[in-house]
């Protein structure tokens, strides 16, 4: 072990699939979970195909890392048949009472104590919470820069540094970062990969650390017990409701069949227009 | 007296409408609690904003000025506004959604220990001093309300569109600040590369038309370009518009895209995936443009035309033309 020249870890999160279909829960304070099928956040894979990328090139130690509960564990699997090398799951049978104030102390935390981690990659966002908020917060709490939303990264190993291309407002913004830096990875980033068969075999076999959230000394980070559940949260969810946004349904369609003939686009045309303007009140 | 900040977003020199919108949002709460509603400019060289920003309500005016300021750094800018926050103890601190706020005020939330929340659609005061914002989550799909306990500062950022900006003409006091920026050896901004834009950007746009695979290519995509241009609308795009290359990926709009509520919202040649509903649904307007009877978009939306899009957006462009 050892001797690595470069210490990659990756932040990863279980996030409900992009299909799924949302309800809330008994309570209404948050969505109901046991139909739920859950995935890999799809910004994350970006995070994992680029460390695994950099693995590919380089002398890299790849490290996944994921805060939830039991559950969970399968995001990590995924990310190790990908490519990494070992794994840490933070164990949080509540998660999800957490805010990400206190998330993002837990997983700066840990990421301390590893010590010695160069680069850390995540996704631009959940899917599910959509907060963006997690990843600048790590760094914060680390002192590390930090680009976010990368379509390209570029580590030089010899300065111990990163080139990151990034979308800013109205265009992109190039920055070299030093050693250890935060990068979220945005979509155009790269493809990433399957996990093939004997990735998966493999990813078996490979390191995985289990870290009971409650060993985790959370005085130190300034946090009370409350801290870490819904009670002390700094923000609380209330309700949670599903819009349901009447749609007026008004299809035009050709007289002779569903699809409008060509002799009959300009007539379409027209009514939509007017409708627009008349009924919608909107051009 | 307590006071809500409004942070000041400029691009090119000029303050965005976005400024606006948020003032207008600081002056709801301020109707229940009776704060002092300040906007807060960061930067190299604030110029005389106070006019502009005083027209929409803004009592007070912090100019935080310091030439490691001029471009941007999120580190250095958190730094900057947790000072200012850590001497004047403002309560709550709104500002928009946009990708620059989003990259520095996290930092600055765990700085000061504040509650944030980003991408608010509505905020409120549950109590005189509860702050209350409404946001989406699973994109489109479910919104929660948030309340804020026993935290200070309160920090939120409003999405641009969610409030109409409203004038209401006061003459601001300025306040000068000058905090020291430690020098950020770790970050080296090398080149910034602002592409000047056709058109509206997806995130502002009160109007957005958007082309799927029903396209067809990237050179047919004019179409999309057109019928935009021709009632000032943004253009946007599905995944499967992305992925078979016609159009870049900024122009995704979706759960893995960018997530748009603008008052009207026109889908043309787009089925309606789950994916792509979840970042358009909450448009107020949906028009669908589509050949097939029972693509689901026709489930789900206002009007449409059930059509050949190459006929009917021809059409319908010269209609939109005669409309200016
Ligand atoms: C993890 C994940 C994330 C995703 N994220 C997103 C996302 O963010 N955004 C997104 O959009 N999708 C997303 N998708 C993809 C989504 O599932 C759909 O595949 C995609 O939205 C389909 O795009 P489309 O409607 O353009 O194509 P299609 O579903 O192929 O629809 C094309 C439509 O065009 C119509 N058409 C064809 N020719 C004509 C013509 N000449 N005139 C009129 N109509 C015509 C057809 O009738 C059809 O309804 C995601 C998928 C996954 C798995
Ligand atoms: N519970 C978690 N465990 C591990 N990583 C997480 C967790 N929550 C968030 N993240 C990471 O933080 C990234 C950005 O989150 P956020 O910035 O809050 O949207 C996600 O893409 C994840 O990689």
């Amino acid at each position: 072990m050892g001797g690595f020249s470069l210490k990659i870890l990756v932040i990863v999160r279980q996030t409900p699939d992009t299909e799924a279909k949302i309800q809330a829960n008994a309570d209404n304070n948050g969505i109901e979970t046991s139909s739920i099928k859950w995935i890999l956040n799809p910004f994350d894979e970006f995070a994992v195909e680029e460390a695994v990328k950099i693995k590919e090139s380089s002398d890299a130690e790849v490290v996944m890392l994921t805060v939830g509960p039991e559950r969970s564990v399968e995001v990590l699997r995924t990310a190790l048949a990908m490519g990494g090398d070992s794994s840490i799951h933070i164990k949080d049978e509540n998660f999800g009472d957490m805010d990400s104030y206190a998330l993002a102390k837990v997983i700066a935390s840990k990421i301390k104590s590893i010590g010695d981690v160069d680069l850390i990659l995540t996704g631009k966002k959940w899917i599910d919470e959509e907060s963006g908020q997690v990843a600048i917060q790590v760094a914060e709490e680390l002192g590390i820069p930090q680009a976010t939303l990368a379509t390209k990264v570029d580590v030089n190993e010899a300065s111990k540094s990163v080139k990151v291309q990034s979308e800013i407002e109205g265009g992109q913004r190039i920055v070299e970062l030093t050693f250890p830096a935060m990068i979220s990875c945005e979509r155009g980033l790269n493809e990433p990969r399957y996990a093939s068969l004997p990735g998966i075999m493999k990813a078996k076999k490979k390191p995985l650390e289990e870290v009971l959230i409650d060993s985790i000394d959370i005085d130190e980070l300034g946090l009370t017990k409350e801290g870490l559940g819904s009670e002390g949260s700094r923000i609380k969810v209330d309700s949670i409701e599903i819009p349901v946004i009447k749609r007026s349904l008004k299809i035009l369609k050709g007289g002779k069949s569903d699809m409008v003939q060509a002799d009959e686009v300009q007539k379409a045309s027209d009514d939509l227009v007017k409708l627009l303007r008349e009924e919608a009140k909107i051009i | 007296m307590s006071e809500i900040w409004v942070l000041v977003d400029t691009s090119q020199g000029k303050i965005r409408n976005v400024t606006y919108e948020v003032l207008t949002a600081a002056r709801k709460l301020k109707e229940k609690n009776g704060a002092t509603v300040a906007a807060v400019y960061i930067g190299d060289s604030a110029g005389s904003i106070e006019g502009d920003l005083g027209k929409y309500g803004a009592e007070k005016v912090y100019k935080i000025e310091n030439p490691a300021l001029k471009e941007f750094n999120p580190s250095a800018y958190a730094h900057a506004l947790s000072e200012i926050i850590k001497s004047h103890t403002p309560e709550i601190i709104l500002a928009g959604n946009t990708l620059q706020n989003q990259d520095f005020i996290p930092r600055v939330a765990s700085k000061t220990s504040a509650g944030l929340t980003l991408d608010a659609i509505d905020i409120d005061l549950s109590s005189s001093s509860t702050l209350q914002v409404k946001r989406y989550r699973y994109s489109g799909k479910s919104i929660s309300t948030i309340s804020y306990h026993d935290v200070k500062p309160m920090i939120a950022t409003v999405r641009p569109n969610a409030f109409k900006p409203v004038e209401n003409e006061v003459s601001p006091e300025v306040v000068s600040e000058s905090p020291d920026i430690p020098s950020q050896d770790n970050i080296k901004v090398l080149e910034t590369k602002i592409t000047p834009k056709e058109r509206p950007e997806l995130t502002e746009a009160d109007k957005i038309i958007s082309g799927g695979r029903g396209v067809a290519s990237s050179e047919n995509f004019k179409l999309i370009f057109d019928i935009a241009d021709s009632i000032g609308a943004a253009a946007g795009a599905s995944r499967a518009a992305v992925d078979s290359g016609f159009v870049p990926y900024e122009m995704q709009v979706g759960q893995t895209g960018k997530v748009v509520s603008p008052n009207l919202y026109i889908a043309i040649g787009i089925s309606g995936s789950v994916q792509h509903y979840a970042g358009m649904g909450s448009s107020k307007v949906i028009v669908a443009i589509n050949k097939d009877p029972d693509a689901p978009i026709f489930q789900k939306c206002d009007y449409g035309i059930c059509g050949d899009l190459f006929e009917v957006i021809p059409a319908l462009t010269e209609e939109f033309k005669k409309l200016s």
